[in-house]
């Protein structure tokens, strides 16, 4: 039993924890007047973060690893359930923090606190959400799927095992644009 | 083995009095990956030094496909298609960066020239933004980039990184991390020594453990996965 497809989920969290991780220390950069609010690439990173995380990472999530171990563990339902439900409240999670970037794109310094807690409430229920799915379903996961589980779940997850590729590169693309033009201490630019 | 590229064989490296390395072995073959992890202070970084001739082992051998090495010259083993990208970079910050560049651009030991400098370029696009400035004005990603684009320039058949994400922000190290993939499936073989075991275990098909001087493991990154155990045990994480 390989299960790569654990190393494919914990490369995708990390790479939604990097985002995270870069975007809170833009806002705290902001708060502290060490930078400017660059309105564009909160967008783009948003905009990552909405076409991977939750548009490829949590379909493959849902349609694989939780479908298995749904047949394989009773423990693990109601895990699952309350996983399944925040994937489905994702694009509207998503949606609160566009709303909350727009309001602080056209008011400014009036709209920030908004912003910001809004970007702190995503955080903190992404956090809690990957650390459940590391915590509780990964070790459920290796207790109960059988081998043919992990084959089928593998080659599921490997199809597409870079989580910064995307299927033409264009969220690799994406991922390193945000890289070039995030300040320090979170990207390469400024 | 013909297809070996780099061995140690019961090194034992000291540094004064303080008996480091423990009668290690390694070994590497073409195209493979390795992960060479540890705790701080374990030797991770001393046998890398040891392989290349930074620091002389006291006894046991290193051979580099299956000549004898031992007693080479940094720069003889570097000719062999060993590429080093340390600790700490080590650009020449005086030079600019596509001088640091070219200046290490050389064939491979079987002649090809698949890393050229436009390749490079493309690989790091940050690069060439930065082409004709010093390395002092770089900053560390930017660094890092750079030498690890430095070391592509020799065509190497084997690309050691040692701690190439240290102190790097979290997206700049994952736009590493995105980027030693991609080499990783041109072939090249690496050995990688990173604090972040999920990255450098989903790259590599292997992994190796130092404690004390001392190979505790040796074994492939999947029973790595399935026996977390090790990790907690050997790495305290």
């Amino acid at each position: 039993m390989s299960m790569k497809s654990l190393d494919v989920i914990r490369d995708e969290h990390r790479a939604l924890a990097a985002m995270l991780s870069g975007m809170r220390t833009l806002v705290q950069g902001i708060e502290a007047g060490r930078l400017k609010p660059d309105y564009d690439l909160f967008a783009s990173m948003i905009e990552y973060i909405d076409k991977v995380p939750e548009k490829v990472h949590h379909p493959k999530e849902n349609e694989y690893l939780f479908a298995k171990l749904r047949l394989r563990s009773s423990e693990a339902l109601p895990v699952i359930e309350a996983l399944e439900a925040e994937h489905r409240e994702g694009d509207a999670r998503i949606a609160t923090l566009r709303v909350a970037l727009a309001n602080y794109r056209e008011q400014g310094d009036a709209a920030f606190e908004g912003f910001r807690d809004a970007l702190k409430t995503y955080v903190e229920q992404e956090w809690h959400h990957m650390n459940t799915e590391e915590g509780q379903i990964f070790p459920l996961a290796k207790a109960h799927l059988t081998a043919e589980d992990w084959a089928e779940i593998d080659a599921a997850f490997l199809a597409n095992d870079n989580p910064w590729q995307g299927a033409a590169g264009e969220y690799a693309a994406l991922f390193s644009r945000i890289v070039n033009i995030a300040p320090s201490p979170v990207g390469l630019g400024g | 083995m013909s297809n070996m590229l780099l061995e140690a064989k019961e090194v034992h490296t000291y540094y004064g009095a303080s008996h480091i390395l423990h009668g290690i072995d390694f070994n590497i073959r073409e195209g493979e990956g390795i992960a060479l992890m540890g705790r701080n202070g374990m030797g991770k970084s001393t046998l890398i030094k040891s392989m290349l001739g930074i620091v002389r082992p006291r006894h046991g051998r290193v051979l580099v496909r299956g000549d004898d090495y031992t007693r080479a010259r940094t720069y003889q083993t570097a000719q062999q298609g060993i590429a080093y990208v340390p600790e700490g970079r080590g650009i020449f910050k005086s030079l600019t960066v596509r001088e640091n560049l070219l200046m290490s651009a050389r064939a491979g030991i079987d002649g090809r020239r698949e890393w050229t400098f436009d390749r490079v370029m493309a690989t790091f696009p940050r690069l060439g933004e930065r082409i004709n400035n010093g390395g002092w004005q770089l900053s560390g990603g930017e660094q890092q980039m750079l030498t690890i684009g430095r070391a592509l320039m020799t065509n190497p058949d084997l690309l050691i990184l040692d701690e190439a994400t240290e102190g790097l922000a979290p997206l700049i190290a994952m736009e590493i991390w995105r980027i030693v993939k991609e080499i990783r499936k041109t072939g090249i073989a690496t050995v990688i020594v990173d604090k972040n075991h999920g990255a450098v275990t989903s790259i590599c098909d292997r992994a190796m453990i130092l404690v004390k001087g001392q190979v505790v493991f040796d074994g492939t990154s999947e029973e790595i996965r399935v026996r977390p155990e090790l990790i907690q045990q050997h790495l305290g994480v």
